[in-house]
């Protein structure tokens, strides 16, 4: 019944193998350690591929690796025994050569005990399937494990954490009873009241603490530019039909098309107004953190360790050790849950972090001198590095190149929800990409929301002001490609693209309406204009101030652009803008949640107003801000 | 009780100081000696064997240090052997994953021990992708902490029939060099404002040639298949 079992290495190496048929599995497991193991999305422990139904384990004490394959129409429920038998056996027989040097090389051998351990699995799959299904009694249900704390809807997380210092302080009222039994017991009534007062004030700090942070943020340093002299105020609704040609904007006249840039303008090619450095003082909130957990291991670990290792580190290896198990870490992980949803990551996506981080810690054996918080906070900072750190090169210049070198325009198209930043951003990357030389055609296909297209023709002329012909050989960088409002963008776009390809234009930017990701003949339309113009990057714009519905957001477009394009690989979104990154401070969550969604990069942060304004992200120091 | 434990007032002359002293003087010796020990900078002897995924890296490293072939699957840790020079001297060979969001984190705990690195190249694709395999070479070579090692370039899988040869490769890749130099350079800055500018390499005012940068470069080629694996062990044992 099964194709495929093998035990290897996390380094790659194949220790045991056995197949059923010959047919090359590699790129199957390949793929699951890929898209599985890599993403952080150890939660589950199947995958598919192809035709293929593959389970695995992780034995993180050896760094161990058991796949089990079978076809996928096959619906085999002993698997999962199967795997945790063979891998004790394993386990058992193997004890001393997995600890040894050069292990990767040793000859193992199993067959006996794969074709026994299979043999026993399968027949107690079929004793399963014919036990009638009873149902479960009150005990195994979920609604058992539920404390009546928990049912107890709270108001905010505010008053939660109150609860979890009272409940700490009591507990440490418990063990001081214990210890001094001959106190009286007025007195440890007072010493409860003092903890419970330490406490609160302890919190009332942390919270106080914050705000300074907040007011560091002072406002950007902007471009020095002239000050217009003032004029009339002319009130939008009160003019008459004299006013109307003052007020049309959808033609340009003579004193609009004077920027008030020039290109002699201090902004051009500097970055003024970067973001504040996410810097931050690591020791005293960390220091914290784990005091909270501290306190609560101090009964199954005598010595406080020390974080850093120092000296202590040097007798690691004389000490005893121990390994982890799912209830050590559990007051951890929740911890760290609630850290990061209120770093703004989106629930149920901090779940399945702390469930991949479980999954990678069990069973791993601990140095005396570490604590679990400590071991636990350490991972998922590494998981975190792992998921924002990008899984394919990321160089836009350079592709830009080879397209030139092709004679071919490079197409990125921009989409997102509504007011999230789209066209801004693009005329940033814009500004950018003609800092580097090459000249720009902005295709205008957002074709509903009024004054979109006048938007990005006052983008260019600016552009232009800043980049004049005179500097770049004569050619005009920037040019807008405007067919007005009410048309088809798909259309647009291709004509703006053909346009490009006959005038040598490098880069086409294609900005598209923003939609709301419901709104499904709106994204049908995007998937038309996706499909039709093949564009080199599709990117995503969203805004750092979402929180769980940045996973409803992503998950929509690229199930929409998936699913409206009939097509075999549908082109779906390769790449994020972060937008109003200087507004959120520390809570930097929406980064995570958006390419732990896609599992794409995030190829831009929007960072302010001015065309400078765009940064690259760096993976570590977002995740510095996340876990502090 | 009270009399017996009652002691005489101790004087300050009487008291013997020298073992205070002895003690004094060990534990502050210990001190400077750990302090020292710690200080030193780690000795390079780790030999990196780097590349994009499927380029070969783990079977390479089975062959060096086993001599046997062994299956493979992509690597999620990297792996560590010592390989045994005749002179019983022996250096580390550091297997790296190939796979992009491993391989600069697991680099970073290595790259202040390593001795030479072996850039492994799987010739059969190295065509079609040029740019991913010059990306990593480049930000392998402008890494500061990596200047002045020995490079071997190696080129992987001669033994297929579409494999190009070193020469080829070589050219491909500093033209490709060549352009990413000038990419890299005027990328944009990242939001913590503390990245430093990534390395210019070579001269600016002639076109990239591996010549040009502090790094000793060699080119090989190699067929793990076939256990073709000479001018590794050579270069390892020039080292």
């Amino acid at each position: 019944m099964l194709d495929l079992f093998t035990i290897f290495t996390k380094g790659g190496i194949v220790l045991w193998c056995f197949r059923n048929i010959n047919e090359p599995f590699a790129p199957s497991i390949n793929a699951l350690i890929k898209n599985i193991l890599m993403q952080e999305r150890g939660g589950s422990n199947s995958y598919e591929h192809n035709n293929l139904t593959l389970q695995y384990k992780l034995d993180n004490e050896f760094e161990l690796i058991f796949v089990v394959a079978f076809q996928k129409i096959l619906q085999l429920a002993y698997i999962d025994k199967f795997l945790s038998d063979i891998h004790l056996e394993f386990r058992d027989k193997y004890k001393n050569e997995l600890t040894s040097q050069g292990r990767e090389f040793y000859n193992f051998n199993l067959s006996d005990e794969f074709k026994r351990i299979l043999k026993e699995a399968e027949a107690w799959g079929q004793v399963q399937k014919s036990i009638p299904r009873t149902m479960r009694t009150f005990d195994e249900s979920h609604k058992s494990k539920k404390t009546v704390d928990s049912m107890i809807v709270r108001k905010s997380g505010d008053d939660k954490s109150n609860v979890n210092t009272n409940k700490k302080s009591v507990k440490i009222v418990e063990t001081e009873k214990v210890n001094a039994k001959n106190d009286d017991y007025d007195d440890i009534n007072g010493n409860a009241d003092n903890e419970i007062a330490l406490a609160r004030k302890k919190l009332a700090d942390k919270f106080t603490k914050k705000s300074p942070a907040d007011k560091k943020k002072s406002p950007k340093s902007s471009s020095s530019s002239e000050k217009k002299k003032k004029t009339d105020r002319v009130w939008e609704l009160n003019g008459n039909s004299k006013d109307a040609i003052t007020l049309d904007r959808s033609k340009d006249r003579p004193e609009d098309i004077k920027s008030d840039f020039t290109h002699l303008d201090k902004m051009v090619g500097q970055s003024i107004g970067n973001i504040k450095d996410i810097e931050i003082e690591e020791e005293s909130s960390e220091e914290e953190d784990s005091d909270e957990y501290e306190e609560k291991e101090t009964k199954s670990q005598a010595k406080k360790a020390s974080r850093s290792g120092g000296m202590l580190s040097m007798f690691k290896g004389l000490v005893g050790s121990k390994s982890i198990t799912i209830e050590d870490m559990q007051p951890a992980l929740d911890k760290l849950r609630d850290h990061l949803i209120a770093k703004n990551v989106a629930t149920d996506i901090s779940q399945k972090l702390c469930a991949s981080v479980a999954a990678k810690l069990e069973g791993k054996v601990l140095g005396t001198f570490d604590t679990i918080a400590a071991t636990v906070k350490t991972t998922l900072n590494d998981s975190l590095v792992q998921i924002l750190s990008p899984k394919r090169r990321i160089d836009i210049l350079r592709d830009c190149l080879e397209a030139k070198r092709n004679n071919r325009p490079y197409v990125m198209t921009f989409c997102g929800v509504n007011g999230v930043g789209k066209s801004t951003n693009l005329a940033k990357i814009c500004f950018w990409l003609i800092e580097n030389n090459f000249n720009v055609l902005i295709a205008a296909c957002d074709t509903f929301r009024a004054g979109a297209v006048e938007q990005l023709r006052t983008h260019t002329r600016h552009l232009n002001a800043l980049h004049p012909k005179e500097k770049h050989g004569g050619r005009e960088m920037v040019e807008l490609y405007e067919k007005g409002y009410g048309k088809d963008a798909a259309g647009i776009a291709m004509e703006a693209i053909r346009y490009a390809k006959e005038a040598g234009i490098d880069v086409v930017l294609v900005d598209t309406a923003g939609r709301m990701q419901d709104n499904e003949p709106l994204m049908r339309a995007l998937a038309k204009l996706i499909k039709i113009n093949e564009p080199d990057l599709v990117l995503f714009v969203g805004e750092a101030l979402v929180g769980n519905e940045a996973v409803d957001q992503l998950v929509k477009f690229n199930q929409a652009l998936a699913d409206h394009s009939s097509m075999e690989n549908p082109h779906v979104i390769d790449g994020i803008v972060l937008t109003k990154f200087d507004t959120i401070d520390d809570k930097v969550g929406a980064a995570i949640s958006m390419t732990y969604i896609t599992g794409q990069p995030i190829v831009f942060v929007g960072t302010g107003q001015t065309y400078t304004d765009l940064k690259a992200l760096n993976a570590r120091a977002v995740v510095h801000a996340l876990m502090k | 009780m009270d009399k017996e434990t009652r002691k005489e007032p101790i004087r300050l002359s009487e008291i013997n100081f020298t073992p205070i002293l002895i003690a004094f003087a060990v534990v502050f010796l210990t001190l400077v000696i750990i302090y020292l020990i710690k200080k030193r900078s780690p000795r390079r002897t780790d030999i990196l064997l780097a590349g994009l995924c499927d380029s070969g890296k783990t079977l390479l490293y089975s062959l060096l240090l086993n001599g046997n072939e062994v299956e493979t699957f992509t690597s999620l840790k990297e792996n560590c052997g010592i390989f045994q020079i005749e002179d019983s001297k022996s250096l580390r060979i550091v297997d790296l994953p190939g796979h992009e969001r491993l391989r600069l984190r697991l680099l970073e705990n290595y790259k202040n021990s390593t001795k030479a690195i072996i850039y492994v190249v799987d010739s059969t694709t190295v065509q079609k992708e040029i740019r991913d395999v010059a990306d990593f070479l480049y930000t392998l070579l402008a890494d500061k902490a990596l200047s002045s090692l020995n490079v071997l370039i190696l080129c992987n899988k001669q033994d297929e029939t579409m494999a190009k040869g070193k020469q080829v490769v070589e050219q491909l890749l500093e033209k490709e060099i060549n352009v990413i130099r000038k990419t890299r350079t005027s990328q944009l800055q990242s939001v913590d404002n503390s990245s430093d500018k990534t390395m210019y390499l070579g001269k600016s005012d002639k076109d990239f040639d591996f010549s040009q940068i502090s790094q000793k470069i060699s080119f090989a080629e190699s067929s793990a298949k076939n256990k073709d694996i000479e001018q590794i062990i050579s270069f390892i044992k020039a080292l």
